[in-house]
């Protein structure tokens, strides 16, 4: 192998397939990015069996070939590389020698005989504008649940209604649904993504401007877009019917701020106990929107906030920490928070824009 | 074939050889031979990686393998296949958990395709003299679906499992044969689609004829409301009939017999009666046990033995009662993180205990005299018309079986007859029971009202 490429270009590259690299136990190799040069362009590999992702990175080839280096060495040489410049790769004896004008690297190499092929997923297709794609994603990942116990819901849920895809997660207690228009109809009747797999996803596409191809079947899912190819595996499973639980009425409504209720909610943190929880009254007739917290063995507080409020007092509890997660993801400065009785969900949104619901379950007290 | 678990094995035995022990142990893991069909062996493979590196790295040791074992194969295809993980390994109910209320996302695990709940298994299925009629039944449709009885229509109260059932012959006719298209669908759902195709204008009509009548087995829960819906009766009447010619199966759920679906058309009524109706009824003792102990072990709790006797005994409703007084019982379990005795038991359940039934005479009479279309008080007087005997007897038959009224107060209270007279209508409407089965639905009609 001997070939010049750009050093930003790999050095990103390289960053990015290092991070699916892991310590296989059984199959070393997986610790390794392949290199593969061929034609006009550098290849580079990765994989640990659920995700496998190949960049592509046009370069001047003078000879073909292909090798497997440590992707940890591999990172480290090219974070602490700064020249503006093309480097040189090259083959020298089953190592790779990394030239610059004034460096010289020499890596070792490992047999790329067992590196795994990634699938190249056949099936349904759709291409998206990728900060939809990725806004939509980072809007709700953070519900799935963390646990593995039931894998339909370890995972964010995309399907698409009558104007573009929607997006859904959740651990059970909360949830959070996120709808982005599209200009053209999709046929997409539910992909199930590993959450686990979904802090790569955003890493790796947060950059892309343009479109991403989106192919999938029921076992596999692939995202490609500027040379780089990623691939997941996917859950064959049934989410739930969510859309029944959500209440499509409510009795007692509230309109904040969000900037004021997020403060309170964090200074309510302070106090909270054990189990997070965070009292919560909407008293519509008396003007009245409190929120406080107590822990025996630090204190207790208790904040009014400014709010429009309508319908039936209620009073109900709730883990700080779900009402915390969702503020990321609603763009509007008031937000609206719909409340039924104490042991139905709470609907949070923002009250410019819809396409954002989140669901919280109260606590019992 | 010879049993594929024992040629995969010995398969696996002798490839174990051939490769390095990193890559058999990455690639061979969790694999095995889903079916053998016309000489080619099916191997299932875990995820998409291990299809690809099989089959470019050693499909042909692979296929040489298989070959020795299996000398009329012809090739080996790879399948992925969803891996059975622990399921039994239950979230761990602590203090934490307990505080936070989920949501109700549990029984809303529907796939999209074919509406089915996958929760609804016949693993969980409790089988006893209450249901076991059904549930061989709906294993023969499983068999043979469209062949042995078609329509399947079951009948009973709520609560007794009849969704259950039908969704799990949905599910399982679809593990069983993969190429089987199932759809389940309540009525009103049946309905609401009939109707918004109506409003679509005409193209639409003949989508929703299409859209049903390309499945291989359509399951529709809850008929009873059928009684109303002039236009879905039509509908289903042709729908039925295109499955019926086509050997598909159909299978339909009630609250009632279809005689006593009120507004049932007839023709429909007979297409039901063709293939096999059966009723499911309320659970013994055995079985609620049974039941007991089966819902409380996917809960995760042990409870005595004898705290689910008392439960099994004093608990005589549905399935729904025993489930929510069980959660009674475990949901203080759980406060107090102590084993229930029985004692306190009794008082936790003590509102979903139903008194025993505890019906007035009044109440009989009047039930009885509304489905004979007469006069509460014509029961009670002094007459032979024979349509008022008949009732008299039947208000007589019902104290005496159903509520165990002693002969002599049945006798005071209708008109002071004597209590050989009520022994006698008693006896009387028991042999007419044996030939009479017109006198048979109308009892069946009345209890139902008692319920």
């Amino acid at each position: 192998m001997k070939l010049e490429c750009d050093l930003g270009k790999i050095k990103n590259a390289v960053s990015f397939t290092e991070k699916i690299t892991s310590k296989n136990m059984t199959l070393p190799v997986l610790n390794s990015i392949l290199l593969t040069a061929s034609g006009k362009s550098l290849k580079l590999r990765s994989t640990n069996l659920s995700i496998g992702v190949e960049i592509e990175i046009p370069s001047k080839i003078e000879k073909d070939g292909v090798l497997a280096v440590s992707g940890a060495v591999l990172y480290g040489v090219f974070s602490n590389i700064n020249q503006n410049e093309n480097i040189i790769l090259k083959e020298d004896n089953g190592n790779l020698m990394v030239q610059t004008k004034k460096s010289k690297v020499k890596i070792k190499c490992q047999p790329y005989d067992d590196f795994p092929t990634i699938p190249n997923v056949s099936g349904s297709n759709f291409i998206i504008n990728s900060e939809k794609f990725i806004g939509g994603i980072k809007s709700v990942y953070f519900s799935a649940s963390v646990s593995d116990i039931k894998p339909e819901i370890s995972s964010v849920y995309i399907y698409s209604n009558d104007d573009g895809l929607v997006f859904v997660s959740t651990d059970s207690f909360r949830l959070a649904e996120k709808k982005i228009k599209m200009n053209n109809t999709l046929e997409v009747s539910g992909i199930l993504i590993p959450f686990k797999n979904i802090p790569e996803i955003i890493r790796i596409f947060s950059e892309t401007k343009g479109d991403i191809k989106v192919c999938f079947n029921k076992n596999q899912i692939s995202l490609s877009a500027d040379g780089v190819y990623f691939t997941s595996r996917v859950i064959d499973g049934v989410f739930p019917d969510y859309k029944q639980i959500i209440p499509k009425e409510n009795k007692t409504e509230a309109v904040v701020l969000k900037q004021d209720l997020l403060n309170a909610l964090k200074l309510s943190n302070i106090f909270s106990d054990k189990f997070n929880q965070l009292n919560l009254k909407v008293l519509p007739k008396e003007k009245m929107f409190e929120i406080s917290s107590q822990n025996s063995n630090v204190g207790e507080n208790n904040t009014n906030l400014d709010a429009a409020l309508s319908g039936e007092n209620v009073e109900l509890s709730f883990n700080y920490k779900y009402f915390l997660d969702c503020f990321g993801s609603i763009n509007s400065d008031s937000i609206v928070l719909k409340l039924n009785q104490s042991n139905r969900p709470m609907v949070i949104s923002g009250v410019s824009d819809q396409s954002f619901t989140y669901l919280i379950m109260p606590m019992n007290r | 074939m010879v049993d594929a678990k024992e040629l995969w094995k010995s398969c696996l035995n002798e490839i174990e050889n051939e490769v390095s022990k990193a890559n058999f142990s990455t690639w061979f893991r969790n694999t095995s031979i889903l079916k053998e069909e016309g000489g080619v062996i099916y191997i299932g493979v875990p995820n998409e990686f291990v299809r690809d590196w099989l089959q470019n790295k050693y499909h042909k040791l692979i296929t040489k393998t298989v070959a020795g074992f299996f000398d009329t194969m012809r090739a080996v295809e790879y399948a992925i296949t969803k891996i059975e993980g622990p399921q039994k390994d239950l979230p761990i109910q602590n203090a934490e958990s307990f505080m936070n209320n989920e949501l109700p996302l549990k029984d809303l695990y529907i796939n999209k395709e074919d509406n089915l709940n996958p929760r609804y298994k016949f693993d969980s299925f409790i089988v006893g003299a209450f249901n076991e009629l059904a549930y061989a039944a709906a294993q023969a449709i499983i068999n043979k679906p469209g062949a042995s009885y078609n329509p399947f229509f079951v009948y009973g109260g709520t609560g007794l499992g009849k969704t259950h059932l039908i969704q799990a012959i949905g599910n399982s006719i679809k593990e069983k044969h993969l190429d089987k298209k199932v759809h389940y669908i309540t009525l009103e759902k049946f309905a609401t689609d009939l109707v918004n195709s109506f409003t679509a204008g005409n193209n639409k009509t003949n989508a929703f004829k299409e859209k049903y009548r390309k499945y291989d087995l359509l399951i529709i829960d809850d008929i009873q409301f059928i009684g109303k819906m002039e236009k879905t009766q039509e509908e289903l009447f042709h729908t039925f009939n295109t499955f019926y010619e086509n050997n598909k199966q159909i299978v339909f759920s009630s609250d009632k017999h279809p005689n006593f679906i009120p507004g049932l058309e007839d023709r429909l009524k007979s297409r039901f009666a063709a293939g096999m109706i059966v009723d499911i009824s309320e659970p013994e003792y055995e079985s609620r046990l049974a039941i007991l102990k089966v819902k409380s072990k996917e809960l995760g709790v042990t409870l005595s033995e004898e705290l689910l006797r008392y439960m099994a005994e004093s608990i005589q409703g549905n399935i729904r009662e025993l489930e929510g007084g069980l959660n009674t019982i475990i949901c203080q379990y759980r406060l107090k993180n102590k084993a229930i005795s029985v004692g306190e038991a009794k008082t936790l359940l003590k509102n979903s205990i139903k008194p025993k039934k505890n019906v007035a005479i009044k109440e009989v009479v009047k039930t009885v005299a509304d489905f004979y279309n007469l006069g509460e008080m014509e029961i009670y007087e002094k007459t032979r018309r024979k349509e008022i005997v008949r009732a008299r007897q039947v208000v007589m038959y019902i104290l005496r079986e159903d509520f165990n009224v002693s002969y002599p107060l049945i006798g005071q209270k209708l008109g002071g007859k004597d209590h050989t007279t009520v022994i006698h209508s008693h006896l009387k409407i028991k042999t007419d029971l044996k030939n009479d089965s017109s006198l048979v639905q109308d009892l069946e009609q009345i209890r139902i009202m008692f319920k």
